[in-house]
């Protein structure tokens, strides 16, 4: 009887305690239905919780860092930070299971193409009261995301309304193995990119070069994925969109321009055969010309030879890039709209976007002098200015489908691209077949 | 033998009594409240009143409310008449409607949350357990005291009652007691605990032997009421972790839901669009998309023929898992019999190589993934470096000069579904192994010893004695090979991630499980997922089934 009393007691204890823990910590129910803004009375103290997607522990712990010193910071509130996986590891999935049982964070982090989806859902709040309240200011930030960060649902314009603020911004550039390029007696990219002589026939000109060297060696290495090759076909004065975004544009002759020449480039053996993973070979030494985003600039940090940055060649269609960008939003649920809001704004300070801007990974999403100054400083690679100039020369800003199924899109779309690099599609057969294929997931 | 249960006849009252006891007409009062507050709580949901539900959450909620209502309601004039029946169905009602109220509560209380990060908390005591270890070993070892034994194990019991106390203080119950008693006085927290408390006591006066009495209760009916309250536990289990989240995907399948908005029934669509097939022929310079009708890709051409399919992609993965399962399974069990023959032997090392062969099941597959994507990678990865001296040593001997292949693993659309097979079979072997293994060491040594007197070969005996005696275990091993093969999923979602999405080079590696995750994680399609989810789950029954089937058709056969 009284081993029985003693179990009993015990498994009361633990949950008094854990109730005494969770009080420490959290105050923010998990609520299961829209909950009215809870109004906190002076010096009452709330608790926040927040996540986002970095990319490796080494950001995690920049961004834990972070959260301790806004705790101090921010008056009236405590943050909690909770560390999400990375992008392999199921930061999406984690965080929609979460809102769908009703327990994601107050503040959370979502890719710039999911902005759509989360806003068709109405799981992220609209922060434009709070916004117009704190005298907070659009302008601030790069244009491209707020744009998508401002757009109504209903009109898939622009409107009234804010749906967040971008944490960070990156670009494509080419990272160079400069040690290779001077062994083949290549031109230097960089150098041609100053005169202005950067171009796709300059491109596979030094790529083929450095192909010569042997035949471990390769001229260049890109991704498979949407981002890459979406760069192709924006150079080359297409897209994968129409204007307004509302029908599939990869049959414009810009964009098969793009397609064409990366299919006849890949034909000639300069890249590493497309979907071979290229980050390996890169830092291995064997690739001259490396096509990524700033997030990969940590790991090349590491390698033992002499490498650096350029931008992007120019196609036909002028200078293009992509410009990719995340932002922070706000549960639809969360009791304390006010407070995560100014977590949101504190998040996207100059200053904090210099903190883990400082790693490498990033570029600071505000378009402040101070800001950009800050981030040139950050070297290696010593051309960070290529990064920014992807930035400023057209780019084309990742977006979500205000009017479409971009989940659906992207998947259709990359098995036939990815047909056309390898040669097994015709650019004549893509094109009489592609639009038809993909016009099927815009919403009429 | 059976013996036959002993039924002991007990008062059976037939009639109400005229004066009922107090702690049954509270029982029924309890029960007519509930019955009566259920009916009014599924009204108001059903109004919009209480809770915003709409669609399934609406009918479940209501639904439940409502048979509540009902079973607490029938309850009541049976109590009234003392049949065990009403007792039953009290019995049974009260002790789900306590096991709700105490989750809602301790969820109210934000008991669930505060458990995970308890972790944190309870570490700061971790040290203080050495006072419960020290009263524990005084305990223990009391009888070595002698006389001063029962001093000694009062002692160590007092110290660990301290040991425990201590510990808990300092991993907060003080302020952790002190915040449970706030948040249950919320109005969300104290009324479910008020029905916990209600039920709980209307169970415990109906369990109570008085009550037995006054039912009428029988000793089988007593001891199938006893049967169900012990296994509650796991039937509950099963309810709410299996049975209902099954059920709810196959009423999933049959809707649009993204997981996060409102679920729109869709009937058999997701189904329809799964199955969906169109032929066209199509003239010299027309294009899929002249003859195909909306919504339809082309799937495969043959000539002139041409195969659409509303998701092209289930076939493509339907086609792969086909190719897959076909080769995979055969070379994760067929190397594993030899290999077991082999290791069955009383060669020098034999334990070394069985925990060797068997070290890949117990790694976890997504780590040896990883290693196996840097070993397939083409330019800098180790299988194709292998290749390159392998042929340099080659090269060496005169008149030799051949060329190593270098085959493109992961990124070749013709290469990749097999480099998964090499992996699943490489992975899968160990565990195959070990189960053969068993199987041989319990074939009887007798039936090796006669063959050997007969003068048959090693070679004989294994065909002969070991491939028969093993069926069992091949039956088993084939089985449920196949069963893993059909669901593959980490193999190329790690492979081939994240250059290439898991469906790898032109769907190469596209399996019907990478299939149903992308339409449920990557493109929220959670309906069509579980449409998807179902379709497998028949192919893997129906597959199952035609084992089981041969297997007890070949057993009938032996007998």
């Amino acid at each position: 009887m009284h081993r029985r009393l003693f179990m009993i007691l015990l498994v009361l204890a633990f949950v008094v305690v854990a109730c005494g823990d969770d009080a420490a910590t959290t105050t923010t129910a998990a609520p299961t239905t829209t909950v009215a803004p809870t109004t906190t009375t002076a010096g009452e103290e709330v608790t926040l919780r927040w996540r986002t997607r970095p990319d490796n522990d080494q950001e995690a712990g920049v961004y834990r860092a972070v959260s301790e010193t806004l705790d101090g910071q921010l008056e009236g509130i405590t943050l909690v930070y909770e560390p999400g996986g990375t992008e392999t590891e199921g930061y999406q999935q984690a965080l929609l299971t979460q809102l769908a049982g009703g327990t994601a964070p107050d503040v959370f982090w979502i890719p710039g193409a999911d902005i759509a989806q989360f806003v068709g859902a109405r799981v992220i709040l609209d922060l434009r009261s709070y916004a117009d309240a704190s005298g907070h200011r659009d302008a601030d930030f790069y244009p491209g995301p707020m744009e998508q960060l401002t757009t109504d649902p209903a009109t898939g314009l622009p409107g009234n309304v804010l749906w967040g603020l971008p944490r960070d911004v990156s670009a494509f550039a080419l990272y160079l193995n400069l040690d290779l390029i001077a062994e083949a007696g290549a031109a230097d990219p960089r150098q041609l990119a100053a005169a202005g002589d950067w171009d796709w026939e300059a491109f596979q000109q030094v790529a083929e070069a450095v192909r010569a060297l042997g035949p471990d060696i390769y001229g260049y290495g890109q991704s498979s994925w949407w981002g890459p090759v979406g760069f192709w076909a924006n150079s080359g004065g297409g897209g994968f969109f129409n204007e307004d975004r509302t029908a599939c544009g990869l049959d414009s002759p810009g964009s098969l321009a793009g397609l064409a020449f990366v299919q006849d480039f890949y034909a000639t053996g300069a890249a590493l055969t497309y979907g071979e993973d290229p980050e390996p070979v890169f830092k291995a030494g064997n690739m001259g010309m490396f096509q990524n985003g700033r997030w990969a600039t940590p790991g090349i940090r590491t390698v033992g030879f002499d490498w650096d940055v350029v931008k992007l060649p120019d196609g036909p269609g002028g200078p293009s890039n992509w410009l990719f960008w995340g932002a922070y939003v706000v549960n639809a649920n969360t009791p304390y709209p006010e407070q995560a809001w100014r977590l949101v704004q504190a998040l996207t300070t100059a200053e904090v976007q210099a903190q883990v801007a400082e790693l490498g990974a990033n570029i600071p999403s505000r378009v402040s002098q101070a800001a950009l100054d800050a981030f040139l400083t950050f070297t290696p690679p010593e051309n960070n200015q290529a990064f920014l100039d992807g930035l400023a020369e057209n780019p084309v800003t990742e977006a979500p489908l205000w009017n479409g199924d971009w989940p659906a899109y992207r998947d259709a779309m990359q098995v036939a691209v990815d047909a056309v690099i390898r040669g097994e599609t015709s650019i004549e057969a893509f094109r009489a077949d592609i639009c038809a294929q993909l016009n099927q997931y815009f919403t009429p | 033998m059976t013996q036959a249960p002993i039924e002991l006849e007990v008062k059976l009252p037939s009639a109400p009594s005229p004066s009922q006891p107090l702690w049954l007409l509270a029982v029924v009062v309890w029960q007519t409240v509930l019955a009566l507050a259920m009916v009014a709580a599924a009204v108001a949901m059903v109004t919009g009143a209480l809770f915003d539900l709409t669609g399934l959450g609406l009918v479940l909620m209501a639904g439940l409310a409502l048979a509540i209502a009902v079973a607490s309601g029938t309850a009541v004039p049976l109590m009234l008449r003392h049949r065990h029946s009403g007792r039953a169905i009290g019995v049974m009602l009260d002790y789900l409607v306590l096991v709700l109220a105490v989750f809602i509560t301790l969820q109210a209380i934000g008991v669930f949350r505060g458990l995970d990060a308890l972790g944190a908390t309870f570490r700061r005591a971790v040290p203080l357990l050495a006072i419960v270890i020290l009263g524990w070993l005084l305990l223990g070892q009391a009888e070595r005291f002698g006389s001063r034994a029962e001093r000694v194990r009062r002692a160590g019991k007092w110290v660990m009652i301290a040991g425990a106390a201590a510990v808990a203080v300092r991993a907060g119950v003080l302020p952790g007691l002190a915040e449970f008693f706030v948040r249950l006085a919320k109005p969300r927290a104290l009324l479910p605990a008020l029905v916990a408390v209600a039920s709980g006591l209307a169970f415990w006066s109906l369990r109570r032997s008085r009550a037995v009495w006054l039912f009428g209760s029988r000793r089988h009916q007593e001891e199938a009421l006893d049967g169900f309250l012990f296994v509650s536990p796991n039937l509950l289990g099963f309810a709410a972790f299996f049975a209902f989240p099954l059920l709810f995907s196959l009423f999933v399948a049959f809707t649009a839901w993204d997981g996060l908005t409102q679920i729109t029934w869709l009937g058999p669509d997701n189904f329809t669009k799964i199955f969906s097939l169109q032929f066209a022929t199509v003239d010299a310079g027309q294009s899929a998309s002249d003859v195909l009708k909306f919504g339809y890709s082309e799937l495969a051409r043959f000539g002139s023929l041409i195969v659409g399919a509303r998701d092209p992609a289930f076939w493509i993965a339907l086609r792969n898992i086909s190719l897959f399962a076909i080769t995979a399974v055969p070379l994760a069990v067929i190397p594993a019999i030899g290999l077991a023959a082999l290791l069955n032997t009383k060669i020098p090392g034999v334990r070394l190589f069985r925990a060797i062969y068997f070290i890949p099941s117990v790694a976890g597959v997504l780590g040896v993934a990883l290693i196996w994507k840097q070993l397939y990678n083409a330019s800098v990865g180790f299988i194709n470096y292998g290749l390159r001296r392998l042929f340099d040593l080659i090269n060496l001997l005169p008149g030799v000069e051949a060329t190593a292949p270098q085959p493109q693993w992961l990124s070749s659309r013709s290469v990749a579904l097999w480099s998964i097979v090499i992996f699943f079979a490489w992975y899968t072997v160990g565990f195959n192994t070990v189960l053969f293994l068993a199987g041989m060491q319990g074939i009887p040594g007798t039936l090796y010893e006669a063959a050997e007197i007969d003068g048959a070969s090693p070679w004989q005996k294994f065909r002969k004695i070991t491939v028969p005696m093993l069926r069992p275990t091949t039956f088993f091993v084939v089985a449920t090979t196949t069963i893993l093969a059909l669901q593959v999923f980490t193999e190329p979602f790690i492979l081939m991630g994240p250059q290439l999405p898991p469906s790898g080079p032109s769907n190469a590696t596209l399996t019907p499980v990478v299939h149903l995750y992308q339409e449920g994680f990557r493109r929220f399609n959670q309906g069509y997922a579980s449409a998807l989810a179902w379709v497998l789950f028949l192919l893997i029954f129906a597959i199952t089934l035609v084992y089981f089937r041969r297997q007890r058709k070949s057993e009938a056969g032996m007998g």
